[in-house]
């Protein structure tokens, strides 16, 4: 489940996510999954802009 | 009580409350009148056959949850836990307070039950160990490891707990632009809280104010009001807005923004500047008007802002002022503010605090279940809801005093205190977790009274406020009398803190440091980049103060811009390390696999032990390689090496947003003066407990599981910590003892 909805995965995967998640230390199978595809959309979403990330981070402070 | 007829009796005060609270009533007649009728009786039968079904069902899903319970649960020792989290709580200061026979009350519990030193988190900052409280796992599990992370695309930096995305989506009316669907808000702390797993056993939890848990999780049977991290109504992380007559006052000043007005006669109108516009292409800014009537006679201001009508004399604020921001097409943003009269003649100065989200109207999810906070606004009044609320941006840039940030930071203090004690009388068999700010926010600020050579007592008063931290901890003693009130046999008391302070008497810039040594270099052209690794067309020496000596090094700007990337190693970010500059992971990065443990190694010789060319104190105590103090899956997004500052120092002001300066070390002047953003060894928290604690080195990784084992709950394997009361020992947070 992820947020309400389901994806469907091979059967001989999944018991591998739930080795795997385990000896890695995630809390559960989900979080794995999660992890993996954040990891891989990070890579093609666009960055925020200076001036979005300057304002996000005003007021901060530990940082001027 | 049982837990679900505490849920029943929650939710039924807060409907008496919403009911009794007084509204306007508005009067309808047009089309669309019967179909409301006909929508209305609807919701009646619909709320009939749930209310029915619900009875029915109630036998089956008691035995299915008892099943589940037992499953999941074996005897319990306690009946309720109540945590009182104090941030930055001092064990050093505790102590010598308590000697001293001011803390009466924490003196007792700690001869009857156990004070001991906390381990904090590596990094020892708060969203790091407040997380690693929360889940009860090291930061390489729970993906917090600074209030910075960064962007390896474009070497800027992102606030580590959160992503707000705008919807993609929208359409076009006229000059709106209407989106559609959501903002997606999501947390990005990993692993899972300690108490949804006693939620899962049915065990009530409240939890109040505890940092990076916004936006809130979902309990099926307990509450949790967000903290650390919410932002304001403008996005910020909390930006104060200061209006003047004072032409003299121009400049920028960091979190905030200043506005001119004019007097004309005995009047000064104004408008306070709010959120964008969420239903325009260019997000114009909404603004709030008021107009200010003087009376010079009587030495007072009287406010039509935004709608309130307030009469304030000089250094006196507001209640909460509610402010709505009209975005167009019927909707209406609302927020929170209260506005201090600074001077009201020859000039007239108003500060005005950051636009908190209305608790009673939220404009993003602040609680779970989201009426939760409104159940808090109609109880108490409205209240602060943004993560870091004590505003010590205004005071750092002199805009208000000492004395109004202790007034502000204590109001504020005063109302989470009723939150928490509304839900210690009502949560009676469970867990009731409560983190307050003002212990952390006051020692930033007030720390240097304790210090007569701190360079940020520098042109600032030495003597008023001198007892100001004496004053702060004789508070919290109080506050926990109110608190043991609400203890018995069967209850857990902890008082803990996340981190202890230390002075901030020296900046440390490892960005100035690796240029001087050959880490990191500057472009020397007009081509030096205008932010991370951008294009821009600033020239190298108009970005900082900083331009070394010589041919080819050169000042580096904020969030690294100037940096050439094709000749840099190393460079830092944030408050708790520095990055290698990596190939194949850095978008321009240029070190090897072959060469990473190379340079790691060579830098952590370097800088362990690196000694202030001033002082001649050693600035940097240990160096930890987070690939051989973390194992956990979010390891690769830490700093590659976390800089274990020695007491007295921290990152620099610069350093932290990636600047270099003048020098690699400078002193620290602004009011900002103590941290703890340090060698996590040289900084534990504090443990108070009712309870005898046989482990010999308690640290907050292990508190969520000692709260789950008292509870009879079993302590899940991906856990690292373990309970305290049993003798069994953590795996530690990292690092060597």
């Amino acid at each position: 489940m992820f947020g309400g909805s389901s994806i469907k995965i091979d059967k001989e995967l999944l018991e591998k996510v739930k080795k795997f998640a385990k000896l890695a230390g995630y809390s559960s199978p989900e979080e794995f999954v999660t992890h993996a595809l954040e990891k891989e959309i990070a890579k093609l979403e666009e960055s925020d802009s200076e001036e979005e990330i300057k304002e996000k981070l005003k007021g901060l402070g530990y940082i001027s | 009580m049982s837990a679900s007829s505490k849920r029943v009796a929650f939710i039924g005060a807060a409907v008496t409350a919403a009911v009794l609270y007084p509204a306007a009533a508005h009067a309808y007649v047009g089309p669309g009148a019967g179909f409301a009728v006909v929508g209305s009786l609807a919701v009646v039968f619909i709320t009939f056959f749930l209310a029915l079904g619900s009875l029915i069902s109630w036998p089956f899903r008691a035995l299915t949850r008892k099943l589940r319970v037992r499953k999941l649960r074996g005897p319990s020792q306690i009946k309720r836990a109540i945590v009182l989290g104090l941030d930055g709580l001092d064990p050093v200061l505790a102590k010598r307070f308590m000697q001293e026979g001011k803390l009466p009350h924490f003196a007792k519990l700690a001869e009857d039950g156990s004070f001991r030193m906390l381990e904090t988190a590596c990094p020892s900052m708060s969203p790091v160990a407040w997380s690693t409280f929360a889940t009860g796992v090291d930061a390489s599990r729970h993906n917090i490891f600074d209030f910075l992370g960064r962007d390896e695309k474009s070497y800027l930096p992102i606030l580590s707990s959160t992503r707000i995305t705008n919807p993609e989506r929208s359409f076009r009316l006229g000059r709106y632009r209407i989106p559609i669907g959501k903002p997606s808000i999501r947390l990005m702390r990993k692993s899972r809280t300690f108490w949804s797993v006693l939620d899962d056993c049915y065990i009530p939890c409240h939890i109040l104010r505890v940092p990076i848990t916004f936006p809130p999780e979902k309990l099926r049977n307990g509450v949790v009001l967000s903290a650390m991290c919410v932002p304001d109504l403008r996005g910020t992380q909390g930006s104060f807005t200061y209006f003047t007559t004072d032409r003299e006052k121009a400049g920028s000043y960091t979190g905030g923004t200043l506005v001119f007005v004019e007097r004309e006669g005995n009047v000064v109108e104004g408008e306070l500047p709010g959120p964008p516009s969420p239903l325009t292409e260019e997000h114009e800014v909404l603004t709030v008007p008021f107009v200010a009537e003087i009376d010079d006679f009587s030495e007072t201001v009287t406010f039509d802002f935004g709608g309130n009508e307030v009469t304030l004399g000089e250094s006196e604020y507001s209640d909460w002022l509610p402010l709505e921001f009209n975005a167009g097409l019927g909707v209406k943003v609302k927020g929170l503010v209260r506005i201090r009269v600074q001077k009201i003649s020859p000039e007239f100065e108003l500060y005005v605090t950051p636009i908190n989200i209305d608790p009673d109207s939220p404009a993003m999810p602040i609680s779970e279940p989201s009426m939760f906070s409104q159940y808090l606004a109609k109880l108490q009044g409205s209240y602060a809801t943004l993560g870091l609320a004590e505003d010590t941006w205004a005071l750092n840039e002199r805009m208000i005093d000492e004395l109004a940030f202790l007034e502000q930071t204590y109001a504020i203090h005063r109302e989470r205190e009723k939150m928490f004690m509304n839900s210690l009388a009502k949560n009676r068999n469970g867990l009731t977790v409560a983190v307050f700010d003002a212990t952390d926010r006051i020692q930033h600020m007030f720390l240097r009274y304790l210090d007569k050579d701190h360079p940020s007592n520098r042109d600032k008063d030495t003597e008023i406020h001198s007892e100001a931290i004496e004053d702060l901890y004789v508070r919290m003693d109080v506050l926990l009398k109110r608190v043991l009130e609400h203890v018995d046999d069967e209850t857990l008391l902890l008082v803990i803190s996340d981190h202890g302070f230390k002075q901030f008497k020296r900046g440390v810039n490892l960005n100035t440091w690796a240029l001087e040594n050959g880490y990191m270099a500057g472009k020397t052209d007009a081509t030096a980049g205008g932010g991370g690794g951008g294009d821009g067309e600033a020239a190298a020496c108009d970005f900082g103060s900083y331009c070394a000596p010589g041919e080819g090094t050169s000042a580096i700007g904020e969030y690294l811009s100037g940096v050439d990337w094709s000749k840099t190693k190393v460079y830092q970010l944030g408050l708790s390390g520095i990055y290698i500059n990596r190939k194949g992971r850095e978008a321009q990065g240029i070190v090897t696999s072959d060469e990473y443990r190379a340079i790691k190694k060579e830098l952590k010789e370097k800088l362990e032990g690196l000694r202030d060319p001033d002082t001649g104190e050693v600035v940097i105590t240990s160096v930890y390689d987070a690939e051989e103090v973390m194992d956990g899956p979010y390891a690769g997004n830490a700093p590659d090496l976390i800089i274990g500052y020695n007491v007295g120092y921290r990152a620099s002001w610069d350093a932290a947003v990636g600047k270099s300066s003048v020098s690699v070390v400078e002193d620290n002047v602004k009011s900002w003066s103590g941290d703890h953003c340090i060698d996590y060894r040289l900084v534990p928290g504090v443990l108070f407990t009712n309870r005898k604690v046989e482990a010999e080195r308690p640290g907050l990784i292990d508190i969520g599981p000692s709260i789950l084992d008292l509870f009879g709950v079993r302590v899940p394997d991906y856990m690292r910590g373990r309970p305290i009361y049993s003798g069994r020992e953590s795996e530690g947070t990292g690092g060597d003892e």
